[in-house]
């Protein structure tokens, strides 16, 4: 008999009361397996490697189990919705607390072969994608996070291009976030050859929790510009694991940018499973108050001739904590592994803390891999510049700060439109500083 | 004609330090274009980042007094606003910061000092042509981060280029020659001449006469140990040129 | 097949006979029986005649241990060891005292002789002071009365407890307390010789003062002490050499080393390891479980560790600064190789506490045969150390298919001031650069050889002189197999 983690059972409860008797036989028994993991895991604690720098106090105090029957909640304000979408052509679903609000999210014609909408939806219309999309992906492992989501899940997004289809308008997710906790699961399965770009946005109000787990699945050739950006409440906590596994040839360019919440958390783990595949990411925490935020990419090069770069920024004020915990793996054979990893750090004031590690682990000879990372504050002579052409102090620091963070923007493929939305998120972070 | 900046024995250290500058006197006048000369560690970078404002300068002694006004009191910005320019040695790498960015935002607040309407984006690019047949300036450069893989004599241009932009009061010009081949050189000075107005002083800072050979000074001072150890016209410059700087260092 | 392949071949086929310090000295000796409890530590402590307060101080520091377990979070795989089984003191008979270099036992000092370090200060090594450390106890310290007129204090352990307590009292576990970890803890219980040094205020210690370690005895564990006080002022220059008898066995050597530098002190302290690092196959070697740390206590100290790790089956190891002076500097300079089945943990930390302190820290690890090497290195900058500065800059290199190269920086910052920089790099020794030295006549050995040297000259050259001839030696050896 397993010990069950005692924080754990108003989860276990919450589970047991959510147990749908409809959904397909394969859902439940894994269902019932991550529950079970997580409630022998439990939460992480400060004892685990990959948690030491992590303050989970929030949640740990006070159990956050999703409400049920989850209530009905009101639509976000149109206005609102209206004010953060993107330009253009946008294949757009906007999910209020992981659940589809049909009003506010809008389609284009999509091509034979695309599918795009919500998790409830895939289940009752296409259950093949949705298995599909757990086939791909490994359980849960020892992940207390990824297995609570899997256990309760109940919306999120499912984005599935059969082989050869591309789609050149953006694939827009907008995620309201309240109060409440929510777990939703998310998937983009792209074919081989498929292409697609896919921006999401997180945002929201409240003291909620968000505890995300997306399923990045390339087949061979495929390509996917993923953009996130996440401007959630300062009172919101932000889990996010994303977990991709890249086909020979694949490329998967993510572009990464958290502003919001109390704590936030992006786990990134990239698997390059086929040769030639290549993975870009490139990384933003900009904090301020009491926020702390965790980078966490883990790649994985499985097989030889296998390239990543990874950028990841942070630019910390107030009393904030910035984490950085990178890992590039070079597993046994993976030879011509060609992997860079970069995290840079500006600290504004004193109060500011940042932990970061960078991590190799090599085992094959015939690699180029490289990390580096360094912690900062501005550079006096850049300010001096600046001021000797006539530009005040505190501007001065905001062009310095912004020249600092656009690299990881302007080297996003997402398209100049999506670009140029998150410039504006970044200009309206500058603005506010003190 | 009044005077545009006048150093009434000035003594100046980095913080901490010991001073650098001993008691410096010197009147500029509007028009006028001044050389300032001396060997290694005499104070001469010392001098223009104590009239720009460089944080980490102190003055101990004496003032210096712009446009009638105690100089002390006013940051670096505020200087450049009111049309002090300086042309820094080394001028610094800014990664992700677009020149014209940067430029714009610079005219502009210099503009806004002035009591001037603040340029659009479609004015701000004409005024930028305007002066860019001034020096040898490709376009491409604007469009890069500010110094950014720019060669020596390319970051040279580009802060002769915003003097033209910014049209100072008074300019600085920070051993621009230092690093220069004589093609740079000459197309440096052509543009300096070419920004030479009455109603704007220039003051070379040099360790070498070649400058002085493109640009031609009215006066010419020599700066050692801290201290102007002589003032003359041009001729001094020939005359230090050939029988260098020792002499007058004993002098002093 | 490519020329780094070829060479890889043949590194893997060196057998295990290149270690050319494995011979056994045989002596008699005095020797207590494997085991560890209370007694061990009262009849260590009673056996060296020592003062109430060490043997109190070594029975806390016991059943603290006693209360710990073994740290697990290196990047080793360690066979469980078992500590009843070791024996915790092991002396050459009538060795219990410091003696004159007519009394020691001439089998011992031939044994130093093979070893390259003569005993006899008529053929002393020039210029360098040594202490010899042979199993349990300090055997020779050369050179101790010219070192003495200059108010140097240079001896062993036991001879600071009972000369200078009041030194080794105030020092004694004030920069690595018994309760560290598992393994100082362990050595402040048991510990039963090694150096101790005084340089006193303003003085340069004219020459390089050294310790030499043998572990000889079968089964035995060495738990030396080194402490090491550079006083206002005061320069030294330190080295240590470490080589053991080749046995199937494992053996432990669980060593502290304490630094203190005060106010402008300055000490340099080199190591160059070659325990025996076990055969081919992994069979016996040394554990190298080793606690290092100095202390910059005053304005503008300065401590630089420099280590050449190339032997022991295992090691772990991490020598430290921490930063409290004002303007202190803290530098960490290492090569480390592992070949064959050898793994090593080793790395630094620099604690950043004063103002304006700056560190450097140069790792090169080498991988080879099935080789393990982990960098582990942390930096502190705490919230009081304004402008403080670290460069961290670790490479590795890989030769060969199955070894492993890891590097697992943490870099903490508390102040926006400072300025942190860390960059890595993990590499194979380059195809175009072997080829290139081949074409040019070289065999694919020395190509290599000379490759490994220029990948790690940046730490050689930070050694004396003496050491990096017998550095660059050891690296050819440790990779090279036969061939040495």
């Amino acid at each position: 008999m397993t010990i069950v983690k005692s924080e754990t059972t108003p989860y276990l409860a919450a589970y047991q009361a959510a147990i749908d008797t409809t959904e397909p036989t394969w859902l439940r028994v894994r269902r019932a397996a991550a529950i079970e993991q997580f409630s022998v895991l439990g939460f992480p604690t400060r004892r685990d490697e990959a948690w030491r720098f992590t303050n989970l106090r929030r949640l740990t105090k006070a159990p956050m189990p999703p409400a049920h029957p989850a209530t009905s909640l009101p639509d976000p304000d149109a206005g609102v919705i209206e004010s953060l979408r993107l330009a253009g052509r946008v294949c757009r679903l906007v999910l209020n607390n992981s659940a589809v609000v049909a009003a506010q999210s809008s389609g284009v014609d999509l091509p034979a072969g695309a599918w795009f909408g919500s998790i409830a939806e895939a289940l009752e219309t296409r259950p093949d994608l949705l298995k599909a999309a757990f086939a791909t992906t490994d359980p849960a492992g020892n992940q207390p996070f990824a297995a609570l989501n899997e256990a309760l899940f109940t919306g999120g997004f499912l984005l599935a291009l059969a082989p050869g289809v591309s789609f050149d308008a953006p694939f827009e997710i907008i995620h309201v976030n309240t109060d409440a906790a929510s777990h939703p699961r998310c998937a983009i399965l792209l074919g081989e050859g498929a292409s697609a770009t896919v921006m999401e946005h997180f945002t929201g109000s409240g003291a909620g929790w968000n505890n995300i787990v997306t399923c990045v699945d390339l087949g061979v050739g495929a390509k996917l510009h993923h953009v996130k950006l996440q401007t959630e409440s300062p009172a919101a906590i932000h889990l996010a694991q994303t977990r991709a596994t890249l086909a020979q040839a694949a490329s998967y360019d993510s572009t990464v940018l958290s502003f919001g919440a109390l704590l936030s958390r992006e786990d990134i783990q990239v698997v390059l499973a086929g040769e030639m595949a290549d993975f870009t990411l490139n990384g933003g925490y900009f904090l301020g108050g009491q926020q702390e935020a965790t980078f966490a990419p883990f790649v994985e090069h499985r097989v030889p001739g296998c390239s990543s770069r990874q950028l990841v920024k942070g630019v910390i004020g107030g009393q904030a904590h910035g984490v950085f915990l990178g890992t590039i793996a070079v597993r046994p054979g993976a030879d011509q592994t060609d992997a860079r990893q970069t995290n840079r750090n500006l600290l504004l004031n004193a109060g500011t803390s940042v932990d970061t590690k960078p991590e190799l682990e090599i085992l094959a000879d015939d690699v180029k891999c490289s990390h580096g990372a360094t912690v900062g504050d501005l550079d006096d002579s850049a300010l001096f510049y600046l001021q000797a052409r006539g530009i005040d102090a505190a501007t001065a620091r905001r062009m310095l700060i912004g020249g600092f963070a656009a690299d990881i923007i302007d080297a996003s493929g997402a398209g100049e439109t999506i670009r140029q939305h998150l410039h504006r998120h970044l200009s309206v972070w500058l603005e506010h500083l003190p | 004609m009044t005077n545009l900046l006048e150093i009434h024995d000035l003594h100046a250290r980095i913080v901490g330090g010991r001073d650098i500058l001993k008691g410096i006197n010197l009147t500029i006048k509007a028009g006028e274009v001044h050389a300032i000369m001396g060997p290694n560690g005499a104070g001469k970078s010392t001098l223009s980042s104590v009239l720009a404002g460089k944080p980490g300068y102190e003055v101990t002694l004496g003032h210096v007094l712009y446009q009638g006004h105690e100089l002390a009191s006013l940051g670096p910005d505020e200087r450049a606003r009111q049309g002090i320019f300086l042309a820094f040695q080394y001028p610094v790498e800014i990664s992700g910061v677009n020149n014209m960015y940067f430029l714009r935002a610079a005219l502009n607040a210099v503009r806004k000092q002035r009591g001037e309407a603040e340029l659009d984006a479609a004015q701000f690019l004409k005024a930028v042509k305007a002066k860019l047949s001034l020096l040898d300036i490709s376009e491409d450069l604007l469009k890069r981060a500010v110094n950014v893989g720019f060669s020596g004599g390319e970051k040279k241009r580009n802060e002769i280029f915003q003097m033209a932009m910014l049209e100072p009061a008074l300019a600085i010009l920070d051993e621009t020659d230092s690093g220069l081949d004589i093609d740079a050189l000459r197309a440096v000075a052509n543009g300096v001449n070419r920004l030479r107005d009455p109603g704007r002083a220039i003051v070379m800072i040099t360790h070498y006469q070649r400058l002085l050979d493109y640009i031609e000074p009215d006066f010419v001072h020599v700066l050692s140990d801290g201290k102007i150890v002589a003032s003359g016209d041009k001729t001094l410059a020939m005359d230090l040129e050939e029988r260098g700087y020792a002499h007058l260092a004993s002098a002093a | 097949m490519s020329a780094t392949l070829d060479t890889v071949e043949t590194i893997l086929a060196a057998g295990e006979d290149n270690y050319k310090y494995g011979f056994v000295t045989d002596i008699d000796v005095d020797e207590l029986p494997p085991g560890l409890n209370e007694d061990t530590v009262r009849f260590i402590s009673a056996t060296k005649a020592e003062p109430a307060w060490l043997l109190e101080w070594r029975l806390k520091a016991f059943r603290r241990w006693q209360g710990m377990t073994a740290p697990d979070w290196a990047k080793l795989k360690i066979a469980p060891i078992d500590y009843q089984a070791s024996t915790y003191y092991s002396a050459p008979k009538a060795a219990s005292g410091p003696k004159s270099l007519d009394e020691i036992d001439p089998e011992l000092l031939k044994t130093y002789e093979k070893l390259g370090i003569p005993l006899g200060e008529r053929a002393a090594l020039a210029g360098i002071a040594v202490d010899a450390v042979f199993d349990s106890v300090s055997v020779a310290t050369t050179f101790k009365d010219t070192l003495a007129a200059q108010g140097i204090i240079f001896c062993s352990f036991g001879d600071a407890v009972r000369e200078h307590p009041e030194l080794v009292q105030k020092y004694l576990g004030s920069v690595v307390p018994p309760g560290d970890n598992f393994f100082s803890a362990l050595n402040s219980a048991v510990f039963s010789d090694g150096s101790f040094a005084y340089i006193p205020p303003g003085i340069r210690c004219p020459m390089e003062l050294s310790t030499y370690f043998r572990i000889n005895a079968a089964k035995s564990g060495q738990f030396e002490r080194t402490l090491l006080i550079a006083d206002k002022g005061a320069y030294v220059s330190y080295l240590e050499g470490c080589t053991a008898p080749q046995r199937d066995e494992n053996q432990l050597h669980a060593a502290v080393v304490e630094l203190v530098a005060q106010e402008d002190a300055e000490i340099k302290y080199s190591t160059v390891q070659n325990w025996y690092p076990g055969d081919a196959e992994g069979k016996g070697g040394i554990y190298n479980f080793v606690t290092k740390r100095g202390a910059c206590r005053g304005a503008n100290a300065k401590i630089a560790w420099t280590q050449v790790e190339t032997g022991s089956a295992i090691t772990w190891k991490y020598p430290s600064c921490i930063l409290e002076g004002e303007n202190s500097v803290g530098e960490f300079y290492s090569v480390a190789i592992t070949n064959h089945m050898q793994q090593a943990d080793t790395g630094t930390k620099m604690i950043h506490i004063g103002r304006n302190t700056r560190s450097t820290i140069i790792s090169k690890g080498i991988s080879a045969g099935r080789g393990q090497n982990t960098y582990r290195g942390a930096v502190k900058i705490l919230p009081g150390a304004e402008n403080a500065r670290n460069y961290t800059q670790c490479d590795s290199l890989l030769i060969g298919k199955t070894c492993g190269a890891h590097a697992i920086p943490y870099i903490d910052s508390r102040n926006p001031s400072a300025r942190v920089e860390h960059e890595a790099t993990a590499s194979k020794v380059s195809d175009e650069q072997m080829f290139y030295c081949q074409q040019r006549g070289l065999t694919q050995e020395d190509a290599l050889s000379l490759i490994v040297n220029g990948f790690c000259k940046e730490v050689l050259k930070e050694l004396p002189m003496e050491f990096a001839v017998e550095a660059q030696k050891l690296l050819a050896v440790s990779l090279e197999g036969s061939v040495g």
